[in-house]
């Protein structure tokens, strides 16, 4: 695989690159790139893997807080697509299990060392001629008019998510034999011969305030892109008051208790419309509210919202007025209409990504069952809405070209389960 | 692809054009009918092709229609079959124009290109089974590509009214080297109410691919191409003449005018580029029959042309069936659009139909069709509610919905109960046109003030 330039990059879009391409020589080109052979100091993980939480989703606890107390994500991703190599057995569960639990070892669960999930797609279970028992995990399918996504029919996909770029990939490279020590600690079960790599199914991404500015010589990202936005569209995301929290997307009931599903969409962004035509007056009418616009509410990346998105039961419920009488809908006061009970359905751990060399999200939300992230979907496609397409929050700027379901089973359950692990 | 009908092809008129442009408004004369090209303006141009000419701007416009500086040149290309439906791409220089996106003072954003370097890419949909031009959004994309690569993000392009191409969709998009290019088109579905031959159609997306090349003699042709008129004239009220949208070379020539100056519906500048216009003389009677289809929509031509592309001009007054609401006022159903009630200056044409006509249901139909004052344009994404008054007393309250009819084309439409002379019916505009604006329009159908109607006297 080609590395990146050096010389055409800045440093940390450089190392930004290298995440992208993966592998044993970006690994060590990034390494080299941060200053050290033995990379960062990187604080090394439990001696008793047992010790982590039931939940592989449950990340929060260890992950650092804004100032306003708002969960943040790692900085830098990627998403591992894994085709099963091999008959699902004890042996195959067996490597899985030791080659995950290598990464516990070797890395503190979070910010500073790596937090990571796997997943199955229902295309996995297939094998077993069932669904997961008591999961609603559907094939993925469009989930707009406008829409022809592909979709992940891989067996199962890692997510590995880490501050320190090189990290995510020594983890990687450790996982497929391209790397005999990860931070440090000897790699004695790696997943070969059970999973094989999708390179083309690759992808990654970042996600923290500066970020995206700094990606303004990929073409389709202008300048504009605010010097201290987290997120490619110029605002922060991801208040508490807006994400559902670990309990509410975990799933109660049946084998699977203790999991959660998780959806992919991956989408490219049309970010020359978004700051070089509109003012930021739209851009937050658009986003957010209308009213949160009228009422500068935001400030110029979101940062005077504090630790509330400031979507308001009258703000929710003024969407329909809001089309018809005001002809924009923001994007988050109608995506709220599907909460429950007040409660959003929906834990994002979306990130920003650059791959293909275009500006894109890869969208990650965790929910109960898929059905709630459709019903969150239908809530932001607005048909029901009279509004033209352009205004109707931030639909006329994505474009959704992959999609993919997955069973993200609690950690004693995730070395290839079974359709029904009690039976 | 083959590209087609180079409007403005005698470019490099465009200093000597401003008089012809004041001709014009004076009264359509046909002038510059020898289109000597001005040469030396062409020499000097080509020495150095400039991407983007300069954009002149109108001082305090008034708030509606108006004049603007110039006329911009284009490149046609040949429409492409999507599905039901046909596209037909226009191509410019980028240039500014006005996003609109919502009501307040901040919903309206002037709008300038990144990039000198690039076209304004522009295309018309319409249905090619009752030739009704689509005038509303719901997602279309493009992408461009270059050799297999895309060329930057995918774009939704705005919805926009130009007084030259009428109804289009459209956006500036950057082209960093000469070469030529791809553009995939996608439609999706039809989400707009749809009624008489739409009713149940278009309901599947489609998708259209188109080529074009961008190069000297793009730019010598379309850079080259823009006439700017008499600064006297500029921001004048009135609106530039549609462009002629077929392809010529036949036709009889020259003196076909009349008809327009007969109905007055143009107080403006159309005029150069007279051998494409030569084909109005068969349109311009015709304008008078008011199909869904017609404004310029080449009638004879069509037989023997296949690049003739409807402009989206909405049917005359007379096309409309039922009982046309008029200013109470006036008490008149006045002959042209032009002389309808306003409010924003755009034209309101309502009429309420008998129950007895297709669109009503059980009760009266309200149909309230809005469109530019000179040029018929409809005006879509706005939001509006009618309020029906007998002796002072409401007897209903409707909001209006958006449809698309196969004959009477854009309009919104509600059920209303049957009415008398001297009922009222007001109009209250939510939302104005959430549409982008070329120049000349951006100024108007924005505010928006109440519209009192009334049911005439039989
Ligand atoms: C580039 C794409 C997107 C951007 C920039 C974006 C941005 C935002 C922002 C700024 C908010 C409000 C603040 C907050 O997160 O706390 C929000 C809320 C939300 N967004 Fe997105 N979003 C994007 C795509 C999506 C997609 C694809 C979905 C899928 C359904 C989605 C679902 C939601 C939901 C459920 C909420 C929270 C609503 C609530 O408070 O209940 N977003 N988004
Ligand atoms: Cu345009």
């Amino acid at each position: 695989m080609t590395l990146p330039d050096q010389s055409a990059l800045s440093r940390r879009d450089y190392i930004r690159a290298l995440v992208a391409v993966g592998g044993a020589s970006a690994l060590s080109a990034c390494l080299d790139a941060v200053g050290s052979d033995d990379g960062p100091d990187v604080p090394s993980g439990t001696d008793n893997p047992a010790s982590l939480p039931d939940r592989q989703h449950a990340w929060n606890d260890a992950l650092a807080r804004d100032d306003d107390g708002n969960v943040q994500l790692p900085d830098h991703h990627v998403l591992v697509a894994l085709s099963l190599e091999t008959e699902v057995d004890d042996e195959a569960r067996e490597t899985t299990e030791q080659a995950l639990r290598t990464l516990e070892r070797a890395y503190e669960w979070g910010h500073e060392g790596l937090v990571f999930t796997i997943g199955y797609t229902p295309a996995y279970f297939d094998r077993f001629e069932a669904s997961p028992a008591e999961v609603d995990l559907p094939e993925p399918e469009p989930l707009a008019d406008d829409e022809t996504p592909e979709y992940d029919e891989f067996d199962a996909l890692l997510h590995l998510a880490s501050d320190h770029p090189s990290v995510v990939l020594e983890a990687e490279a450790g996982l497929f034999g391209e790397r005999d020590r990860v931070n440090g600690l000897e790699v004695e079960t790696d997943l070969t011969g059970v999973f094989d790599r999708l390179d083309d199914r690759r992808r990654t991404g970042f996600i923290g305030e500066g970020l995206p500015a700094e990606h303004t010589d990929v073409s389709g990202v202008p300048d504009a892109v605010p010097e201290d936005a987290p997120f490619f569209m110029g605002f922060r995301a991801g208040f508490t008051d807006s994400q559902a929290t670990e309990d509410r997307v975990t799933i109660e009931d049946g084998p699977f208790a203790g999991g959660t599903t998780q959806h992919i969409s991956s989408m490219a962004i049309n970010l020359t419309q978004w700051f070089d035509q509109e003012n930021h007056y739209q851009r937050v009418s658009k986003l957010f509210s209308p009213e949160h616009a009228d009422e500068e509410l935001t400030g110029s990346v979101g940062e005077a919202l504090g630790a509330s998105s400031g979507l308001t039961t009258d703000r929710i419920e003024a969407t329909e007025v809001d089309a018809r009488e005001g002809g924009v809908v923001g994007h988050a006061q109608k995506a709220a209409r599907a909460r429950e009970d007040g409660q959003p359905l929906l834990l994002r751990r979306d990130f920003n990504t650059v791959d293909g060399d275009q500006p894109g999200l890869h969208f990650l939300a965790l929910q109960r069952g898929i059905d709630h992230f459709v019903r969150v979907r239908e809530a932001m496609n607005g048909d029901d809405l009279d509004v033209a397409t352009a205004n109707n929050g931030i639909l006329h700027y994505l474009f959704v070209d992959r999609r993919g379901n997955y069973l993200i089973p609690p950690r004693p359950l995730r070395a290839l389960p079974s359709a029904d692990p009690t039976s | 692809m083959q590209e087609t009908n180079a409007i403005n092809r005698r470019t490099f008129v465009s200093y000597t054009a401003a008089t012809a442009g004041v001709l014009a408004l004076a009264g359509c004369a046909d002038t510059d009918g020898t289109d000597t090209d001005d040469t030396d303006t062409d020499d000097t141009a080509e020495d150095d092709l400039e991407t983007m000419p300069e954009f002149l701007e109108v001082e305090d416009p008034p708030d509606a229609v108006y004049v603007p500086t110039h006329r911009e040149a284009m490149r046609m290309l040949e429409p492409v079959e999507a599905g039901d439906m046909m596209v037909a791409p226009m191509l410019s220089y980028p240039h500014p124009f006005w996003i609109v996106a919502g009501t307040g003072a901040d919903s309206l954003e002037r709008t300038d290109p990144e990039d000198d370097r690039g076209v304004h890419m522009m295309f018309t949909v319409w249905d090619r089974e009752t030739g009704v031009v689509l005038p509303v959004d719901d997602g279309a994309q493009i992408q461009v590509e270059r050799d297999g690569e895309s060329v930057g993000s995918p774009v939704s392009p705005w919805t926009m009214i130009s007084q030259e191409m009428g109804f289009h969709f459209g956006d500036n998009v950057s082209l960093p080297e000469d070469g030529t290019y791809t553009v995939e088109v996608t439609l999706p579905p039809l989400s707009t109410r749809t009624t008489g031959d739409l009713e149940g159609r278009l309901e599947e997306s489609a998708t259209a691919t188109f080529e074009f090349t961008y190069d000297d003699e793009f730019r010598h042709e379309v850079v080259g191409g823009v006439e700017y008129f008499d600064e006297d004239i500029w921001g004048e009220r009135g609106a530039l003449e549609p462009m002629d949208h077929g392809e010529h070379g036949h036709g009889d020539d020259g003196h076909d005018h009349g008809d327009h100056d007969d109905h007055g519906d143009h107080e403006e500048g159309h005029n150069h580029d007279h051998e494409d216009h030569d084909d109005h003389a068969d349109h311009d009677g015709h304008d008078d029959e008011h199909d869904h289809d017609d404004g310029h929509d080449h009638g004879d031509h069509d037989e023997h042309d296949h690049h003739a592309v409807p402009y989206s001009a909405l049917p005359e007054i007379d096309a409309y069936p039922g009982t046309i609401l008029v200013d109470p006022e006036e008490g008149d159903v006045p002959d042209v659009t032009e002389d309808l009630p306003e409010s924003g200056d755009a034209r309101f044409l309502a009429t309420v139909l008998e129950s007895d006509h297709r669109l009503a249901e059980a009760e009266a139909y309200l149909l309230v069709s809005p469109r530019t004052p000179y040029n018929r344009v409809p005006l879509a994404d706005m939001s509006m509610t009618a309020t029906v008054e007998r002796d002072g007393e409401v007897l209903e309250e409707s909001a209006l919905e958006q449809t698309i009819d196969g004959t009477y084309d854009l309009h919104y439409g509600a059920s209303v109960p049957e009415l008398e002379a001297g009922d009222t019916v007001t109009i209250e505009t939510e939302t104005p046109p959430q549409v982008a604006r070329h120049q000349g329009y951006e100024t108007a159908f924005l505010e928006m003030p109440l519209l009192e109607l009334q049911v005439p006297e039989q």
